[in-house]
């Protein structure tokens, strides 16, 4: 179990970090430009934990919204970094015990990440919006519960549900294949198993 | 400076105050209102951001980033005015829709909390620059590790930006289309995201060697190139903001007892 969270902590993931926040700001405005009804805004946070580890998919992910909160004002995101970090753990996790192999293994580390979102962003979302997500699909539902005298906290969950697994799906699709189109001298440099052989 | 950035220097007063107490204005104008419990509190605090912000001249500048939160604002106020669980009292109704008192203060109380938090903040990021607040964290012990990744994302996002145009112009002058029904669009994601992200990774390499060979691997003590000098205002107004907070618990404990 204590290789799941094993990291190497040195120049080469260090600098991923960053890269993985740039594509996470990257998905997010090709999303809108395509006007796409998803977010797409955690692909780096994917690839940067299937590369590097959960702990490094973690710290992407937190730092992402940190420096998202920094750069828009918006002091909102900073209490997700909890769901970003979550995600990146939970990516992390599962790619290592090797769900980012084929494609409908993937389905698998999809389904955690949106899982782990769904469980950290619910409470939150209850706590600072009464519920809403902010996102018209999501808040139809989220009224439609309320309507019926559901409880908030299911209401909320639902509404998390119905936006959060579609996006974290398409998401570690589109990491996947990234991924697979990467090429080896770049993915030996996070193989936390390689030894240096040294030659004096 | 990087276009990232929300900061820009008019070298107010506001600019040149430690980030350390800009924060903990924060921290401040955040909790007094919910540990005080009182709606009212709300408006002090948001009154006092809006001042600063003018005092700051960065009132403009914080429009846009409230802006997004209306119609988040209004939609809170639709479902917990219509549907709320407590909802008895009918407030106002237009047509089949009733708004609900219970419902509608509840809201209210959301509502006052999100544009207190931004506001607040608001006066923060338009202040601050993030360079500074990391070189101060870093002086107290911070990792200088986590300062580079900070910093560095100030470089790559624009960066990466730049690229995503060019990227954006060569696809669509191969006949890619970015336009027309979902299936189109979600057609043009891929293409258009896997060559900017695949050389942001290759370029890791390349940043990473770079840094080894400069020593960022060296765990002795670093040096700071600029020295800042600590405002007589800090100290003043950090014991000021702190007295605030300690106010609020006591008022707080005082009305519960």
């Amino acid at each position: 179990m204590g290789n799941l969270f094993k990291t190497k902590l040195n120049a080469a993931t260090i600098v991923l970090i960053p890269a993985c926040i740039g594509i996470n700001y990257l998905g997010k405005l090709f999303a809108s430009l395509l006007k796409l009804p998803l977010w797409l805004d955690c692909i780096g946070t994917c690839i940067g934990a299937c590369l590097g580890g959960p702990v490094i998919g973690g710290v992407c992910g937190a730092i992402n919204n940190i420096i998202y909160g920094l750069t828009t004002g918006d002091n909102i995101t900073l209490i997700y970094a909890l769901t970003s970090f979550g995600i990146g753990i939970a990516v992390g996790v599962t790619a290592r015990m090797g769900f980012m192999e084929t494609l409908p293994k993937s389905l698998i580390c999809a389904l955690a990440a949106g899982l782990a979102a769904v469980i950290i962003s619910t409470p939150l979302n209850v706590m600072f919006w009464g519920g809403t997500t902010g996102n018209v699909w999501g808040d139809a539902a989220f009224a439609v519960t309320q309507a019926n005298g559901l409880p908030v906290l299911l209401g909320s969950f639902i509404d998390e549900i119905l936006v959060d697994v579609p996006d974290k799906i398409i998401t570690i699709i589109i990491a996947f294949f990234i991924l697979k189109g990467l090429p080896e001298k770049i993915k030996a440099l996070y193989d936390v198993n390689a030894e240096v052989e040294r030659l004096d | 400076m990087s276009g990232l950035s929300l900061y820009v220097d008019q070298g107010t007063y506001l600019n040149r105050l430690h980030p350390y107490t800009k924060l903990l204005y924060v921290l401040t104008a955040i909790l007094v209102p919910l540990i005080g419990g009182k709606k009212i509190l709300f408006a002090v605090t948001i009154a006092s951001s809006i001042l600063l912000l003018i005092i700051g001249k960065t009132l403009k500048r914080a429009v846009p980033l409230i802006a997004f939160s209306f119609t988040l604002i209004i939609v809170i106020f639709l479902v917990q005015g219509l549907f709320f669980h407590k909802n008895e009292i009918p407030l106002l109704s237009l047509g089949f829709l009733v708004f609900y008192r219970e419902g509608v203060m509840y809201a209210a109380g959301i509502c006052l909390n999100i544009l207190n938090m931004l506001l607040s903040f608001a006066v923060f990021v338009l202040n601050t620059p993030p360079q500074e607040l990391v070189e101060e964290l870093e002086k107290n012990g911070f990792s200088s590790k986590f300062g580079y990744v900070i910093n560095s994302v100030f470089q790559i996002v624009p960066q990466m930006m730049k690229t995503k145009d060019t990227i954006l112009d060569a696809q669509r002058s191969r006949g890619m289309e970015t336009e027309g029904s979902l299936m189109t669009r979600i057609k043009a994601f891929l293409p258009l995201i896997s060559p900017v992200v695949m050389s942001a990774l290759i370029n890791t390499r390349e940043r990473a060697i770079a840094l080894e060979v400069r020593g960022f691997g060296r765990k002795n003590k670093k040096t700071f190139i600029s020295e800042r000098q600590k405002l007589k205002g800090d100290t003043v107004i950090t014991a000021l903001l702190f007295s605030l907070l300690i106010l609020a618990v006591v008022w707080r404990v005082k009305s519960c007892l």
